[in-house]
């Protein structure tokens, strides 16, 4: 059985203030979410849809890889892959 | 807090309100003599009511709450022009994927009670309780998992959601 867990990271508190300290609001206007959404995903405490996760890559207009970021971990042997 | 957040603890409470409501009510009425022991038809009677008043209760409520966080955005936006005043207020109630991920986890195991509840009232049937005791331990577990589904509610969205 593959034990391996995916733990998802995001860059989007520095997108945003790269994107002129845009505020949650803003982008979860622009997504389509509510701002409440956008708290959780920037903390990490929830994993967005795909779609979401586009959605949200598209308000800085840059790739989905750019903005989110994985972690594998393997629960058996407890190491790490980026 | 969220709009989400604000109008889960509003039916939380409408529901708590309601519950007791009932048990005054119909255990009132029970323990003061008023209602024969074996008389079903008033508690089937009570808990038909009760049903129907908690669901208008609820819709009144909700309501009522409704027009008053929107009249609450409008006035700490009343520095914004009309147009942007209703944009804020669309934004809040925005209901988005985590919202009903949300509901729908809460609801999961919300629906465990009336479950356990059922069989609870079976077991106490089978154990010589009469049948006004169960019809209680069903309704009210009925009860009691609207409010844990609620309960839940708010602490995912104070904790997180699991995504699996």
């Amino acid at each position: 059985m593959n034990k391996d867990k995916i733990e998802l990271s995001n860059n989007i508190r520095q997108l945003r203030f790269f994107a002129g300290e845009m505020t949650q609001a803003a982008l979860a206007e622009k997504a389509g979410v509510s701002r409440q959404t956008i708290m959780a995903i920037e903390a990490g405490k929830y994993s967005p849809s795909l779609e979401l996760a586009f959605a949200v890559a598209d308000v800085f207009g840059i790739g989905i890889e750019e903005v989110f970021s994985h972690t594998v971990k393997n629960e058996a042997k407890g190491r790490e892959d980026t | 807090m969220s709009y989400q957040v604000k109008r889960t603890i509003t039916t939380l409470v409408a529901g708590i309100l309601i519950l007791a409501a009932y048990c005054a009510y119909t255990f009132g009425k029970s323990l003061s003599g008023i209602v024969a022991p074996g008389d079903l038809k008033f508690w089937a009677s009570s808990m038909l009511i009760f049903v129907a008043a908690g669901i208008v209760v609820i819709i009144v409520i909700q309501i009522i709450f409704h027009i008053l966080f929107s009249i609450g955005i409008a006035i700490k936006q009343r520095d914004c022009d009309e147009k942007e005043i209703g944009r804020a207020i669309e934004a809040s109630f925005v209901e988005d994927e985590m919202d009903k991920l949300i509901e729908l986890k809460a609801s999961r195991i919300g629906s465990i009670l009336p479950g356990l509840g059922f069989v609870a009232a079976l077991v106490a049937l089978v154990g010589g309780s009469s049948l006004e005791v169960m019809l209680n331990i069903a309704f009210l577990s009925f009860f009691m998992g609207a409010l844990v589904t609620s309960c839940v509610q708010l602490l995912y969205y104070r904790k997180s959601v699991p995504s699996e």
